[in-house]
């Protein structure tokens, strides 16, 4: 894949042709085709859902600054449910929920496949566009529907108070016979529809990149993202039937008697959490492994190299991807299972270390002997590497099925899991943000807004993620809305942490307006001789329909 | 470009790959009882064995070695029955035939009906805990005030002290938890 | 099976050398254990009768005030709790010495050699890049050490499974453990004390007793120092989780099944746990608290909860029932009818005895 751009004699500058010409408002945002315009749609439906999921997580971090309840109670009457105790520890546990949902399925997922991977995919394979735009639009306005599903969720009754309060994993019988009222069907549906959303990307994506490659772009010779995309579009169609079908129960457990998940009826509540972590742990990687991709491609364009062990590099995340099948039940070692079993899981888990070293030991190694430089794209990609890592140790920590006795369902769990998806996965989005921004809009970000961002938001998340290691432990336990006396120091360093990453996020949206406004116009390849994928021999931004003469990859 | 072609190959790995997702949603479903199987193959989750004299082809050996074991009682909050057992636990020789009462008090004032689910611990003995006859295997009807004495005929298989995993068991926890059957709800 | 368990394991690490030493851990394993269990395995019976015949040195029960330090979080504490158990040292052992150690060197190595690449190959220093792109040897070294790390860490993690899952002891306190929403039900069926609810105190009361608010209880689980303690854990309505960690001991409460696991307590005090998996509105104000006192003291604490501390069916007789050939008639009695009936053909057509 290494110097597509030098060797290719690409001449897609189609830009000013009279025939590209493009719909009228409503026609182009609301019944898109364009993969470039649904990605744009997709990226901005994530920064939303962001938002909605960031402004939970502080006002989480703000209740639990403190010991004592000190807001839950005014939330609960605030968004139309009773004032009283239990209304207020109910949406706590709304919140918790709220907060995984739409950090998970509406804010990495559609940012870094519909986004980026709709965006880029088609561009990088040098087609000229996604194989089935129609099915593309549909997509992206399930996932739309399913977030405003999920949203409205919270303000209708789910037992004790408004909204679904059964954590993002839904477990049987909390979610069944524990939980009264259609909050909790209307979240379950709402995962229906981002599910289906996501099976549909996920045909796209596997049939555009198998199909639609320009001649001479073999998969050895694809951008590594793609390579990065194709396995998430596997892991994405073997996994989410697995929890549609899981919900699905759940579904009818709920509202037409069946017994699944049911004691009562000779059913296992244990079931549904294999069925839920069969898809949950390849879900895991669904987030992370587009940022792997955006990663590899940006280390090596800003070192001015191509990638190291580019084979070692796509067969690590293909290896990841088939092992991430096969460990699921490292979620459920305090359920009770025979040792046999948790010796399997243990031994399983910790096998993923080696592909994920491999990675990140190649990054570095693409690094070594480069010529690099920081624009504020590459300084994210190198934070990604350094707080991955930090999350892949402690990870090695929880598979030892021993040592998770100790730590399962504490916050010691929640450092691990921000600092692979909130540290890992956000940063490989905002790493590919400032990366492609400049293609997608044409114009440049400032480059002191994004390293006053990056910085911020780097000391802002390490002070309030670290400091949960060291509460759970403490023995801490997760989705509590209160604590103990001893805890209250590092959850106030936490909370802090989370006001320094906010001012952070200020500078993002600021950078973002004002680049959009004011910012200098970007030229076809702002990144220099180290950008040698096909996008960055087309205009920014490109042009409405590109390749409409195929390039021929030498 | 032969665009027609290249459609044709479009909607034929779509419809492959659509294929897989719709499969691998009905093996979603096909868990239920796949995992049903799995837990009385390998006696996971405790899951017990069954014993059918008329159809087994030898008697299991009985050794001199003995096992605690351990009778435990739940109720479902939703069920105002008493039940438990006769005796919290009793010392059996492996191989061995063994029976246990359990008892079950329809505490209201109007007939229930009842369904019992099992298991036992630890979880690697479930494979060994083999039940001839048992009130679990069928659904309980209790007039109001109506007491049952409910037989447990059991034994623990000799195979278990060929089981590394197994053989140091010293007790063995047989543990029922008996649910309301709603009409509504059907067994699965 | 053992051995084909360690083949497994080893092939998964796809190193066969290591399988040795997996092959004996299960059987090191249980040292530990072992020697903090003082009565040594004799038979129940016997036990009873040893503990019967010492002088009972019954003071009444008073709950003990918890020591600071210990059985629960330290103010802005960073480490595990110190346990107190020897699972929990084994474990801990394993954690610190082994996995800390090991995480924080590769963490500071992989920081280490981003630094130096970010100085040394920086634009300015480094002006003209290298068109390396493979290194065989380099990229065959990467993949073997981690896997040598991981060999290291599979040792003590699989004899560390292996010990928590060795099966107790004879003589261990059988308590059974049953998570309501939103409290703990406490049973010592062995001892005769029927199931008592432990709820946790509001504000002031745990401040009237001197113990942490969200952490102390009404009714705690009180079990004798020393002696092996085994949970059947339940659930009533949805999942608990029942856990101390101060004890390194964490065990789901699932309804329509029993779970099983094992503690001992080094030395008496007070422990602290909270339930661990999510369970509704109140998840958070169910916590458990486990009262460990000496031999004597605990014996008086069952006498003052109405059960008998040396076993009320420990002398169970073996198979006291006669175990006929074929199906047996379940036996209904209609209260208050105190004949039991024998025909069986009263038995209601709907629930026949079962036969299967």
């Amino acid at each position: 894949m290494t110097d597509i751009a030098a060797t290719a004699p690409i001449h897609a500058d189609h830009a000013h042709d009279d025939h590209d010409h493009k719909p009228g408002f409503f026609v182009r945002w609301f019944m898109s085709t364009n993969h470039k315009d649904i990605g744009t749609l997709y990226l901005i439906f994530a920064i939303i859902a962001g938002i909605v999921g960031g402004v939970l997580s502080g006002m989480m971090r703000l209740e639990l600054a403190e010991p004592g309840i000190q807001y839950l109670q005014g939330w609960a009457q605030f968004m139309g449910g009773a004032g009283d105790e239990v209304a207020g520890k109910h949406f706590w546990n709304v919140m918790i929920t709220a907060h995984g949902l739409i950090m998970v399925f509406f804010m990495v997922m559609p940012a870094m496949i519909g986004g980026f991977g709709n965006w880029f995919v088609p561009l990088m394979i040098g087609a000229p566009d996604m194989a089935f735009p129609r099915m593309n639009n549909v997509s992206f306005w399930l996932t739309a529907v399913a977030f405003v599903m999920l949203v409205g969720s919270m303000f209708v009754p789910g037992g004790s108070g408004n909204g679904a309060g059964t954590g993002w994993t839904v477990y049987a019988p909390l979610s069944t016979s524990g939980s009264a009222g259609p909050a909790v069907d209307m979240a379950i549906f709402s995962l229906h529809l981002a599910g289906a959303a996501s099976i549909l990307g996920a045909i796209n994506f596997i049939t555009t990149i198998f199909n639609m490659r320009a001649p001479g772009m073999t998969l050895h010779k694809m951008p590594l993202f793609v390579w990065s995309v194709l396995v998430t579009a596997f892991l994405l169609l073997l996994a989410l039937p697995v929890l549609a079908a899981a919900i699905t129960m759940l579904i009818t457990d709920r509202n037409f008697g069946t017994t699944f998940y049911d004691a009562t009826g000779g059913g296992d509540p244990v079931l549904y959490q294999h069925l839920f972590w069969f898809f949950g742990h390849p879900e895991v990687y669904i987030m992370i492994l587009p940022g792997f991709g955006i990663v590899s491609q940006i280390i090596s364009t800003f070192s001015r190299k191509p990638v190291f062990g580019y084979l070692g590099m796509a067969y690590a995340m293909v290896a990841i991807g088939v092992v991430g099948f096969i460990v699921w039940a490292h979620h459920m070692f305090t359920v009770g299972m025979s040792v046999n079993l948790k010796m399997y899981f243990t031994a399983a888990t910790m096998v993923i270390a080696v592909p994920t070293g491999i990675k990140i030991f190649s990054w570095i190694a693409t690094m070594w002997g480069g010529s690099i430089s920081f624009k504020t794209p590459m300084v994210w990609a190198i934070g990604f590497i350094f707080m991955f890592t930090v999350g892949g140790v402690t990870g090695v920590v929880l598979a030892n099925g021993g040592v998770d006795t100790a730590l399962h369902d504490t916050y010691y769990v929640v450092a691990h899991f921000h600092y692979v998806l909130s540290l890992g996965a956000v940063f490989s989005l905002f790493a590919g943000f400032y990366y492609w921004f400049p293609k997608m809009s044409g114009r440049m970000y400032s480059e002191v807004l994004g390293q006053l961002h990056f910085w911020i938001f780097f000391i802002g998340v390490n002070v309030l993620f670290f400091p949960q290691h060291f509460l759970g432990q403490q023995g801490m336990p997760r989705r509590y809305p209160d604590y103990a006396e001893a805890y209250a120091y590092w959850h106030l360093i936490s909370s802090y942490g989370y006001a320094i990453m906010a001012v952070g996020m200020v500078f993002f949206f600021v950078n973002v307006i004002y680049s959009l406004v004011a910012g200098k116009k970007a030229v076809d390849n702002p990144w220099g001789e180290g950008a040698t994928t096909l996008e960055w021999t087309l205009s920014s931004p490109p042009p409405f329909h590109q390749f409409n003469e195929l390039p021929r990859i030498a | 470009m032969t665009s027609d072609a290249i459609r044709r190959k479009n909607k034929r790995l779509a419809l492959v790959a659509a294929t897989i997702a719709v499969a691998m949603v009905g093996l979603g479903f096909a868990a239920v009882p796949l995992y049903n199987l799995f837990c009385r193959v390998t006696g996971y989750g405790g899951t017990t064995q069954r014993y059918d004299p008329v159809a087994a082809a030898e008697e299991p050996k009985v050794l001199s070695d003995t096992v605690s074991v351990r009778f435990d009682a739940n109720v479902s909050p939703k069920l105002p029955w008493k039940f438990y057992p006769e005796h919290p636990r009793d010392t059996v020789t492996i191989g061995a035939r063994d029976m246990t009462i359990f008892i079950a008090r329809n505490e209201s004032s109007r007939p229930i009906t009842g369904t019992a689910t099992f298991n036992v611990t630890p979880d690697q003995a479930g494979k060994y805990f083999t039940k001839i006859q048992c009130f679990c295997f069928t659904q309980q009807t209790l007039q109001p005030g109506e007491q049952v004495r409910m037989p447990v005929l059991f034994f623990v298989d000799p195979k278990i002290k060929e089981d590394v995993d197994a053989r140091d068991i010293q007790e063995i926890t047989l543990s029922y938890t008996f649910y309301p059957v709603d009409d509504g709800k059907k067994a699965s | 099976m053992k051995s084909l368990k360690t083949l497994v394991i080893a092939a998964a690490l796809s190193l066969g050398a290591v399988g040795a030493g997996h092959a004996q851990a299960p059987a090191e394993a249980p040292a530990a254990t072992a020697s903090a269990t003082p009565a040594p395995a004799t038979d129940a019976a016997t036990q009873a009768a040893a503990d019967a015949a010492a002088p009972a040195g019954d003071a009444t029960y008073v709950p003990m005030k918890p020591a600071p330090g210990v059985g629960q979080p330290v103010d802005a504490g960073i480490n595990f709790q110190t346990q107190e158990s020897p699972i929990g040292e084994q474990a801990y052992w394993f954690s610190h010495v082994v996995l800390l150690p090991i995480i924080t060197v590769i963490s500071l190595f992989v920081l280490g050699l981003l630094l130096w690449v970010i100085v040394r190959y920086r634009a300015k220093a480094n002006p003209v890049p290298s068109k390396t792109t493979h290194n065989t040897f380099i990229e065959i070294i990467w993949t073997a050490i981690p896997v040598l790390i991981l060999a290291v860490i599979a040792v003590p993690s699989i004899r560390l499974l292996a010990a928590q899952y060795e099966p107790p002891k004879k003589d261990a306190l059988t308590i059974k453990v049953t998570g309501y929403q939103w409290y703990w039900g406490y049973a010592y069926p062995d001892q005769g004390i029927g199931e008592y609810v432990s709820k946790m105190l509001t504000e002031e009361q745990a401040k009237a007793s001197g113990e942490p608010y969200h952490l102390a209880v009404d009714n705690r689980m009180v079990v004798p120092v020393g002696q092996q303690v085994k949970l059947i854990i339940t659930g009533a309505d949805v999942i608990h989780s029942f856990a101390v960690p101060a004890l390194w001991t964490k065990m789901d409460a699932v309804p329509g099944r029993a779970n099983e696991t094992t503690f001992t307590v080094n030395k008496p005090g007070v422990y602290y746990g909270q339930c661990s998996e999510l369970c509704g509105v109140d998840h958070g104000y169910m916590p458990i608290a486990v009262e460990a006192l000496p031999m004597d003291k605990w014996k008086a604490w069952v006498r003052s909860k109405g059960g008998n501390p040396d076993g009320a069916e420990a002398a169970a007789p073996a198979a006291a029932q006669p175990v006929p050939e074929g199906p047996i008639a379940a036996v209904r009695t209609t209260a208050p009818a105190e004949t039991p009936d024998t025909a069986a053909g009263d038995a209601p057509a709907a629930s026949p005895a079962t036969t299967n």
